[in-house]
């Protein structure tokens, strides 16, 4: 994939690259709502458009999840850029998150 | 689709996460981040490698719920709305499958059901395997009675006579639900004395009314459980629940059928005239209805009186 800028202008908190990622969710369920959210929330701040998410809903898609290695939901699994890494739970542990996805404050 | 976490779930890679009686996960048997977020109750879901299914975790099953929608069944929705909200956690809904036997007579009462649509005969099984139903539920009631009681076993065999679907709860809970929430006792004891008075109207129905009005009454029964004007219900079921023998359900029915009640085809009985059909059936239809809609003074009280959280 090719690397696009962040629009961002915050220069020390920029990402170059495009961060994909995949959150599984249990569509509806409070924790995977917060995780929706806490997830937007970063995005929006530090990403702006450099970044790809698919959600995925394991209540319609349980097979493929369980395939991608998930065991419980919400789980956000940063693709790319490497390294790969995931994180578990509501997202609402703000410094684990930003570490998983390779962002520095 | 999601469903009930069951006690023991093999999330793949290792994982295995087991459940206690009060529906919170025990133990994670692996450490590292999904076993954080579970102990601090992050998560909605476990999905369970060996079934390839999404089990929600109780908390979110109960967010899931239609909390907002109609209750399709009579007794929880009679329930305020948050001792109905607090009881979701612990119902699971299950499908109900045409001839499958709940409970044998005899037999320790695992779960007691909720039906959404769907209707449960309790047969009384005699010696010689003659049967006659001496009850029936539908979306009105509860299978599972003697729990109310504190009797653990079936004293009737329980058996699926209408497709559709229901909401279940495991006994330890139910016993547990019972003490603590008012208004489901007070709503279940006037269930339980419907039911009782439904089964003295049924032993002298059998007695002394005749085959036609009694099917007339039955079918008419099926009706208001299942929901559809057209529902399953074979000859050898209405014996078995009258207490007769095929030939003499299936004459009865004919007889029915050529006064344009009902049709018949193929196992599937199709309601066409529902107030002709009333105006054949015995007295018991009406009896019966009306128990369904018994008010139980001391269940005004025990709303009246509940402590407020």
């Amino acid at each position: 994939m090719r690397p696009k800028k962040s629009k961002s202008r915050a220069s020390s908190r920029a990402v170059t690259a495009v961060v994909v990622m995949r959150l599984y969710i249990a569509d509806g369920a409070p924790n995977s709502v917060k995780a929706v959210a806490n997830l937007e929330a970063i995005c929006k701040e530090y990403l702006k458009d450099g970044f790809e998410l698919e959600i995925v809903d394991v209540l319609d898609f349980p097979r493929r999840a369980l395939a991608d290695g998930v065991l419980v939901t919400p789980h956000l699994a940063k693709l790319s850029p490497s390294p790969a890494a995931m994180v578990v739970g509501n997202l609402s542990d703000r410094r684990s998150l930003l570490g998983a996805l390779g962002i520095h404050e | 689709m999601n469903a009930t976490l069951p006690s023991r779930v093999h999330a793949g890679g290792g994982v295995v996460i087991e459940r206690v009686a009060n529906g919170r996960i025990l133990r994670l048997v692996k450490s590292g981040p999904a076993r954080q977020a579970l102990e601090s109750g992050e998560i909605d879901a476990v999905l369970d490698a060996a079934t390839g299914t999404a089990f929600l975790l109780p908390e979110a099953r109960r967010a899931l719920s239609p909390a907002g929608g109609p209750i399709a069944n009579s007794l929880l929705a009679a329930l305020p709305r948050e001792d109905y909200q607090s009881l979701l956690g612990e119902l699971e809904p299950v499908t109900l499958t045409s001839r499958d036997v709940l409970y044998e007579p005899g037999e320790r009462i695992s779960h007691v059901y909720f039906p959404n649509d769907g209707q449960v005969s309790l047969l009384k099984v005699m010696a010689d395997r003659k049967t006659l139903e001496v009850g029936l539920v539908g979306h009105e009631g509860m299978v599972g009675v003697p729990l109310i009681q504190g009797v653990e076993v079936s004293p009737v065999r329980a058996v699926v006579q209408g497709s559709g679907s229901a909401l279940r709860m495991d006994a330890v809970r139910f016993r547990e639900a019972l003490g603590r929430c008012l208004p489901l006792r007070y709503e279940l004891s006037r269930y339980a004395y419907a039911k009782l008075c439904q089964a003295r109207q049924l032993a002298a129905c059998t007695r002394f009314h005749h085959v036609e009005a009694r099917l007339a009454f039955r079918l008419l029964m099926a009706h208001d459980s299942v929901r559809a004007d057209e529902f399953r219900l074979t000859h050898e079921s209405l014996a078995e629940m009258l207490g007769m023998r095929r030939v003499g359900i299936t004459n009865a029915a004919t007889a029915l059928q050529r006064r344009k009640l009902i049709g018949y085809r193929r196992g599937k009985i199709r309601i066409l005239d529902r107030k002709g059909l009333k105006a054949a059936a015995c007295e018991c239809y009406q009896v019966v209805g009306k128990l369904a809609r018994v008010p139980l003074l001391i269940s005004a009280r025990a709303r009246a009186v509940r402590p407020r959280a």
